[in-house]
């Protein structure tokens, strides 16, 4: 049975809390106070019992209690001088106990269910795979879709998610059960439990869960519920006690004739921070000349004061002078410790500390109970006192070291408005100091100027950035007659037209770069400007999206010497090439200490910095994910200057060494397109098209009409480029599957009239195709509507944006309407910013003129250009489509 | 002084807000920086709430103390400041400043371009508040703390604030009218502009409604009146020093008129008629009994063109068309009384809600400048003005302004003849020039606006208006802020044009200080060079 205690593995997210609370205090600086108040002690003790209240939902003032005579007394004086008052936030780590069960029952017959259950409160979720028979490593597959209860949300290709419910109202387990599709050649289960509250991650034994269906699952110390299945050895063990494991595929059945029922029980400790705040106020009390120091909390339970006095302009703590508060007692002759007094209707406590008037400070730390002691940010509670020789300039001065602590203050939001009010103040000031001397008064004005340049130009980004709909850009393009020749990094000329040059299959025959060079004549009558070419990198996965050393370009589609000929000989026919650049993830070489791939070799030979630290399968120690995670590899911490520099000098060198003009980005939903920007200024390609691949909006199964989420997404993963890349339109290609499939084509037209896809709202950045090697060809993750190809070319080779062609099209029996297709294009000079007026979005057809010289219609429903000053011509014709040009 | 709110709704933080002010105002402190005792901390809350809640405790009395002074000196210096006060600039704040759900939207970008605007010697803001967004749930239930907040930036930055309370929805972003009245709505549809194809227009209640108690058991009305109370009292502290401008929605768009042009946005055609709501028919019906004619009242015009059709495709507008006929003078002064009586209604509501606080009020009117020069002047007719034997049409209109002694804005002020198309036959000129004189001959003050687009020579234009003489424009409100307003192109554009502005007041004995002005380069050059002046 085992016992391992599971921790939460992951205390970023907590820590990351704690930055949080600690950003606020930046700002939070202990000010003296120098007012005369007019509040009677009495008063004063009120308003701060409702300051306090404000925080602990206790509105009820607090009662002054009477002391007694042998206590030190609380001067009750007419007024005082407030010389400190601050809150202090303090995090209180709460350790919840209780413990994950996991189930394996049958219910009825051959009818097996899995069930985990956790005992602890809380938003549990839980992220789970299988493994197929026959997989080998810790790869996640998804689980057969009937296995999946009702609930769950896939996340990419590799897991599920689904939360556990409470099993009954008033119950305080929360489980889930999943029903075990043993048809299936599902030989394993994985998960992790994770906590949506706090973000936090559990594992076991710092590893995956692993429950073993058939009995040759590779142990690696992480399964469950193994040794009553499967003998006596059980986990200790890697030696499979069946030793029939040829027969592991054909007959998996009779394998599973050693399923058992277990029940294992685990414990698990989950931390829960709460906040809570002290205020401290001390004033000063001009008749005795004491410090009167009032510490309020809300914390609950005993509180006890730990606390000692400064003197001689040191913070080491002494003892002062009797008398005492109540409750006080010495402790070792360092400090005293004073137990606050509970307030009256139980939230918190309390305390009143009366000292010599000639004291420097209170130092002091609080203690809940014996193993848990609070303090502040790792210091103690420091309170000045204003003493009668110092003035207080000099105690603003004293307490210089906090306010210092703003400087290295991120722009935090609260810092964001005071920054501004000063800057003008600074201005002001800045002017009109220099209002008199004639000879400044242009660097003034020049000054302002350039201010007023910065915060417009910091307006504008942000606008640009939130404003939904890419109407300027739209109106701009339309307007303009000519598309921009210029050429700009990473957009091309816009006239372009991409081939995807290779399918799934393509790294089979070892030898795809050199086949490729014997079609480039080919391509390049056909019309194509740009080629895509895989990956070239080596990798732990054929088709080379699973990159290991970025150095080495021998890959299954052939060797650097190949690769380099190619690229020159398309070069030579005047294509363009495109290299896929794998940046989101990078497979390791080397295990860490705990067993994790996690460090990576070759020349680039970074270490787990380099791994992003939100993903549990890799242990990463960089920074969290600046997207989403690919939970099949180690994915690369970006926002690391080293790996930034790294990325850059190998993108310069690929463009040097291969040739390649520019990129296809592969996932670029794991990293912020802030860093996609960076690479394409250093690397300055003529065109970058990025892989922005998420789901449309659906409602009950039925896709929406309006599709503006979706491909804000993806604008908005452009905008964060800062345009340096365009992306693929997979709003299109979504909305073409459903309109098509359905015979839905008024999808077709956005409420606007314009394209519903990213090709309508920011045409010169949208690369619209309709089917790639993962959607199609062998894998058909995403197929398109079979049979209805064609209607989709007739569709992205006449509209604007960037068609991409798929390699597998090309050369099948639509070759020769593409080819025509493509030669239309060419021949009309349709380029990415055509504009494109739809005539017709109905149930049955739609159909637009573009750039008013090329009119088009796909389904089945009738469609003649209209008859004007044009003169319409047939220019290619096919099932359930027709295109027109003007002659 | 610290206030927690842990997972609570955003309003919910407001309002602990606002009594969090209270706190900080009895503890009597003066000189404090706004953070050290004014803390705000927030556990699970989205950023964006965070930054609105937390800015706004900060109030730091010194600092206010100096941006409070007007404009920085460099561009209102000594004797140029008196002249250029006396037209005021205003910028127009995004339509959705304040979300739905009453959370500022763009707070970080709003709150740079105020203060960039603050540098360049921008007087004020105009804020749109929007009745759907403050009284969305229910009747009587207002919710002001997103425009509170951004009042308080506004008030931080050291601007003036307009704002202009809109009874009508918008499309752009879109913006509707209370969920409420929605409501009703669905199930009334009649409460809505309706046109002869049964259409409603739903981002603004008919005119014909006014009066008559159709939401839930009180006139709209009524329903205006309640919210402009609920307005005066919750924005009482910014009332005069802040505030220095209510202007009220008086149709759709916030402009007086019908929504004539409701489905054609490219305004093409003349617009048609939207007399065909119940009420407005019961109205019409009523009307042609009274007048003896009661065929008139069976409907409105049958030979009217459709939306996007010419004007003079159909007989109603041509030259001795119906409009005309006596029918005609029936049905446009029944047609135009509404749309008069309408903004009587609102701006004496108004007037009396906001009576002594001694802020202006103001109302907006279309400029309705195409197929101007038609005799008939179709836009016109369709949106409501009209007055019979050729008489000013606008006449009318301005004795409700000036009986209100309300100001009025008119837009459209960076339009020029030069830049329209031919074939519409449209003149903003002269239109312009046409109400700018109606309001003066009844001493009714003029405010001016840009079209929302820009066009091309707009900003010369504008100046051109506003240094026109014989109306003086005390304000001009330029629209609106957003992306494009602070795009390197436009930006650099408007700032010429402030500088512009101030420059045709400058008195003569200020040359010196004017070339030295010149010297300095504004931007990168990389826009509208054309526009920089030498």
């Amino acid at each position: 049975m085992s016992t391992v205690p599971i921790e939460s593995l992951l205390h970023h997210s907590y820590l990351r809390h704690n930055s949080k609370v600690n950003r606020g205090n930046r700002s939070f600086i202990p000010i003296s106070l120098n007012l005369r108040s007019h509040f009677t002690s009495n008063k004063l003790l009120h308003s701060i019992g409702k300051s306090v209240g404000v925080s602990s939902k206790n509105k009820s003032p607090v009662a002054i209690r009477a002391t007694s005579s042998d206590t030190a007394v609380v001067e009750t004086a007419q007024s005082d001088d407030v010389i400190f008052k601050e809150i202090f936030p303090v995090q209180r780590i709460e350790k919840a106990e209780g413990k994950i069960y996991v189930r394996l029952k049958e219910v009825k017959e051959k009818n097996w269910e899995l069930s985990v259950g956790c005992s602890i409160p809380g938003k549990w979720i839980l992220h789970w795979g299988v493994s197929y028979v026959g997989d080998t490593g810790s790869e996640w597959d998804q689980p057969p879709e009937d296995m999946r209860p009702p609930g769950s949300i896939a996340i990419k290709d590799y897991a599920i998610e689904t939360p556990l419910k409470k099993l009954s109202e008033g119950d305080s387990f929360f489980e889930v059960a999943i029903n075990l599709n043993l048809e299936s050649s599902v030989a394993a289960l994985n998960f992790v439990l994770k906590d949506e509250e706090t973000g936090a991650w559990y594992q076991h034994k710092g590893r995956d869960f692993k429950v073993p269906l058939v009995d040759d699952v590779p142990d690696n110390g992480n399964l469950i519920g193994a040794k009553k299945g499967f003998g006596a050895l059980g986990q200790l063990s890697n030696i499979p006690l069946k030793q029939d494991k040829s027969s592991a595929e054909t007959d998996s059945i009779e394998e599973r004739k050693g399923l058992q029922e277990f029940y294992e029980e685990m414990p698990i400790s989950k931390r829960v921070a709460d906040d809570n705040s002290v205020s401290v106020t001390a004033r000063k009390c001009p008749e005795t000349s004491k410090n009167i120091v009032s510490i309020e909390t809300d914390l609950p339970g005993d509180v006890t004061v730990h606390w000692g006095v400064c003197k001689n302009g040191t913070k080491k703590w002494e003892i002062p002078s009797e008398p005492y508060p109540e409750e006080t007692s010495l402790f070792k002759n360092k400090a005293l410790r004073t137990r606050l007094q509970r307030k009256d209707d139980g939230n918190g406590s309390f305390g009143l500390f009366s000292l010599d008037g000639k004291l420097e400070g209170l130092c002091f730390v609080l203690k809940l109970n014996e193993n848990t002691w609070l303090n502040y940010r790792g210091e103690d509670f420091y309170v000045p006192f204003l003493t009668s020789s110092s003035s207080p300039v000099e105690t603003e001065a004293a307490q210089v070291s906090k306010p210092k602590r703003k400087t290295d203050k991120e722009v935090s939001a609260s810092g964001f408005t005071k920054e501004i009010i000063t800057e003008i103040r600074n201005l002001a000031i800045d002017i009109s100091s220099h209002k008199n001397q004639k000879t400044n008064v242009k660097e003034v004005q020049e000054n302002i100027l350039q201010e007023i340049e910065k915060l417009a130009a910091e307006a504008y980004s942000i606008f640009r950035s939130t404003t939904p709909a890419f109407s300027e850009e739209g109106v701009l393009e339309a307007e303009a007659d000519k598309p921009d020749i210029k050429i700009s990094s990473g957009t091309g000329s816009g006239f372009e037209i991409l081939c995807q040059g290779f399918n799934w299959e393509s790294n089979k025959s070892g030898r795809w770069y050199l086949e490729l060079q014997e079609k480039a004549d080919e391509l390049a009558s056909l019309g194509f400007t740009v080629l895509w070419l895989p990956p070239p990198t080596e990798s732990v996965s054929p088709e080379g999206y699973m990159p290991k050393d970025l150095y080495n370009l021998n890959s299954r589609y052939g060797t650097i010497d190949e690769l380099k000929d190619t690229v020159k000989k398309f070069h030579k026919v005047g294509i363009k090439v495109l290299g896929d650049a794998v940046l989101n993830h990078r497979c390791a070489h080397f295990k860490n200490q705990n067993g994790v791939w996690n460090l990576f070799g070759g020349r680039l030979n970074w270490d787990d910095r380099a791994v992003v630290a939100d993903d549990p399968h890799f242990q990463g120690r960089g920074n969290k994910s600046s997207g989403d995670n690919f939970h099949a590899a180690p994915n690369i911490d970006h926002s690391q200057d080293f790996v930034r520099k790294d990325i850059k000098e190998w993108l310069c060198w690929m463009m040097e060494e291969v040739g390649y003009d520019g990129w296809r980005l592969d996932f670029v939903r794991g990293f912020w397109g802030g860093y996609v920007k960076d690479y394409m200024d250093a690397s300055k390609p003529y065109f970058a098209v990025g892989e922005y691949w998420d789901s449309l909006s659906y409602t009950y199964g039925e896709m929406d009409y309006n599709q503006d989420a979706h491909r804000q997404r993806i604008v908005d993963w452009i905008n964060a480029t800062s345009g340096a890349a365009g992306a693929f339109d997979v709003t299109t290609k979504g909305i073409l599957h459903t309109a098509l499939q359905k015979c839905e084509y008024w999808r077709l037209s956005d409420p606007k009239g314009k394209p519903p896809g990213v090709v309508g709202w920011w045409p010169s950045r949208a690369v619209t195709f309709i089917e790639n090697h993962d959607t199609g060809s062998t894998q058909g993750h995403w197929r398109f509507p079979e049979g209805k190809e064609m209607q989709g070319y007739a569709y992205i080779l006449t509209h604007p944006g960037t068609p991409a062609v798929f390699f597998d099209h090309i050369f099948s029996d639509y070759h020769s309407e593409i080819a025509a297709l493509l030669s239309l294009r060419n021949r009309q000079k349709l380029h990415c910013r055509s504009e494109v007026n739809i005539d017709k979005s109905e149930r049955d057809v739609y159909a637009a003129i573009i750039d008013e010289k090329v009119a088009m219609k796909i389904g089945p429903g009738h469609y003649e250009p209209p008859n004007g000053s044009q003169n319409w011509s047939v220019a290619v014709e096919g099932r359930d489509y027709k295109v027109w040009e003007t002659s | 002084m610290e206030v927690s709110v842990i997972g609570n709704p955003q309003a919910r933080i407001c309002r602990a807000e606002l009594a969090y002010r209270e706190l900080g105002f009895r503890f009597g402190s003066e000189v404090i920086s706004g953070e050290s005792r004014n803390r705000v901390s927030f556990c699970n809350q989205s950023s964006k709430w965070k930054e609105i809640a937390i800015r706004c405790s900060h109030r730091s009395v010194k600092c206010e103390a100096i941006v409070s002074d007007d404009a920085p000196p460099f561009l209102n210096s000594t004797p140029k400041s008196k002249s250029l006060e006396s037209v005021k600039l205003f910028v127009g704040l995004p339509l959705d400043t304040v979300s739905d759900c009453n959370n500022v939207n763009h707070l970080k970008a709003i709150t740079a371009g105020l203060k960039a605007l603050k540098l360049l010697g921008v007087q004020g803001i105009e804020l749109p508040i929007f009745w759907g967004v403050v009284e969305k749930e229910a009747a009587g239930r207002y919710e002001w703390s997103g425009y509170l907040a951004v009042a308080e930036i506004v008030k931080k930055v050291g601007l003036k604030l307009h704002v202009s309370l809109s009874f009508h929805g918008s499309k752009h972003p879109e913006i509707g009218l209370p969920d409420w009245v929605a409501k009703i709505g669905e199930a009334e549809p009649g409460i809505y502009f309706t046109d002869r194809y049964g259409q409603q227009y739903k981002d603004c209640l008919s005119f014909a409604v006014d009066d008559v108690p159709v939401l839930h058991g009180k006139t709209p009305m009524e329903v205006y009146r309640g919210f402009c109370d609920s307005f005066k009292s919750a924005f009482s502290d910014y009332m005069g020093n802040t505030i220095t401008g209510i202007t009220l929605g008086l149709g759709p768009d916030g402009e007086l008129k019908y929504p004539s042009h409701q489905h054609n946005v490219k305004r093409s055609g003349a617009g048609e008629f939207q007399c065909y709501d119940k009420h407005m028919l019961t109205a019409l019906k009523a009307y042609a009994e009274s007048t003896g004619n009661p065929l008139w009242g069976l409907g409105g015009p049958h030979d009217a063109p459709a939306y996007d059709h010419q004007p003079n495709s159909s007989t109603f507008f041509s030259d001795g068309g119906s409009w005309e006929s006596q029918y005609g003078n029936f049905f446009l002064s029944w047609y135009s009384s509404l749309l008069t009586s309408h903004a009587d209604r609102v701006l004496s509501v108004a007037s009396s809600a906001f009576s002594g606080i001694g802020v202006p009020l103001c109302g907006k009117l279309p400029l309705l400048h195409q197929w101007h020069k038609l005799r008939s002047q179709p836009s016109e007719l369709t949106a409501g003005f009209y007055s019979s034997n050729g008489q000013d049409r606008y006449e009318a209109i301005t004795e409700i302004f000036a009986k209100n002694s309300c100001r009025m804005i008119i837009p459209g002020m960076d339009l020029s003849d030069e830049h329209q198309s031919p074939e519409s036959l449209s003149s903003p000129e002269s239109l312009l020039a046409h109400i700018k004189t109606s309001c003066k001959k009844q001493g009714v003050v003029v405010s001016g606006q840009n079209s929302s687009t820009p066009v091309p020579g707009g900003f010369e234009r504008i100046v051109e208006n506003l240094k026109d003489e014989n109306v003086g424009i005390d304000l001009f409100t330029y629209q609106r802020m957003g992306a494009l307003f602070f795009s390197p192109e436009h930006f650099h554009a408007f700032t010429v044009f402030v500088r512009n502005l101030s420059r045709f007041e400058l008195s003569s004995d200020d040359k010196a200080a004017d070339v030295e002005d010149e010297t300095v380069s504004i931007g990168s050059g990389t826009g509208a060079p054309s526009l920089q002046t030498a």
